[in-house]
């Protein structure tokens, strides 16, 4: 759940999503949902004039399970607190299996 | 640093401190965040960068990255591999945990 | 809540992760992002040639098999002329 709530808080920011078949696509975060699946508003793919394929698309869905990388804004992020979350995050789970 | 167990601690015999024990794999990520690490990731890429975060798939946000793409092509003509190494530099990534093969903590990430 | 709600019943374009590129009416999805599209076509893109265009009717696309599904405007795909579009085919999905 710590990406999901990370990623819900870069709605309204620019990325560009890096996915497993090389494709860059840049836009507006829109939405994210739980499975890290992730909607984009005024889209432009990385090169386009090789990339022509997604031309007339402006708002697109991409499937979590093809992404690679997504490129954030550092301004847009507290790393103090995300690496707080990420502690708190990974504890209970850990905390619930050596107590089992 | 910060993820070394204080000195100042109490003899800590009985309860070490959960906080910085090692007893399962991902206990060695946890202690490597805010530290510089090495990702070696499917595809042959390589990540340098400072670890903000990670869940128990291998999501991470990394920061200040350096991103190493190994290619190998095949000379048409002489059947002779040529192997290049693409280099570049992003300030804050996400990387999604499926490509993941190896994490290693600050020591070897020189 | 769900991310395809809003492109139901309108044009669509789905990247599969073999890198096929179809178009079509979406008209149904699920969880696993499993899609049916009617009068859908395929649009075949190669470097020596312009765009090739093959009607497949109704169809359904697995949601393991789909990368992207991108909003068409209509305005804008009525601009293109497919013909003069040389392009290589979209690379596959290496997980």
């Amino acid at each position: 759940m710590l990406f999901y709530s990370f990623f819900k808080t870069l709605v309204g920011q620019a990325v560009t999503v890096e996915l497993k078949n090389d494709l860059s696509v840049t836009g507006t975060l829109v939405s994210v949902d739980q499975f890290l699946n992730i909607k984009l508003d005024n889209i432009r793919v990385d090169n386009e004039s090789e990339n022509p394929h997604m031309m007339s698309v402006k708002n697109c869905f991409i499937r979590g399970s093809v992404v690679r990388y997504v490129h954030l804004p550092p301004a847009a992020i507290d790393t103090a607190l995300l690496q707080d979350a990420a502690r708190r995050e990974i504890q209970p789970s850990t905390a619930a299996v050596r107590g089992a | 640093m910060s993820t070394a167990a204080s000195p100042a601690a109490p003899a800590a015999t009985t309860n070490p401190p959960v906080q910085s024990s090692v007893e399962e794999p991902l206990d060695l990520v946890r202690l490597s965040l805010d530290e510089n690490i090495y990702v070696k990731l499917r595809g042959d890429r390589e990540l340098r960068g400072k670890l903000h975060a990670f869940d128990q798939h291998l999501n991470m946000v990394l920061g200040d990255v350096e991103e190493n793409v190994t290619h190998v092509d095949l000379n048409p003509e002489t059947q002779e591999e040529i192997v290049r190494t693409t280099s570049r530099k992003v300030d804050m990534l996400f990387v999604r945990g499926d490509g993941v093969i190896l994490v290693s903590p600050p020591a070897k990430a020189v | 809540m769900s991310a395809l709600e809003e492109f139901v019943n309108k044009q669509v374009l789905v990247i599969t992760t073999e890198g096929r590129v179809i178009l079509g009416n979406l008209k149904g999805f699920d969880q696993t992002t499993n899609v049916v599209l009617t009068d859908s076509s395929e649009r075949i893109f190669s470097e020596d040639e312009g765009v090739e265009s093959i009607a497949l009717g109704l169809y359904f696309i697995r949601g393991d098999s789909i990368a992207t599904v991108g909003l068409v405007d209509p305005e804008k795909d009525a601009s293109i002329q497919l013909a003069a579009i040389h392009a290589k085919p979209i690379p596959e999905i290496v997980h």
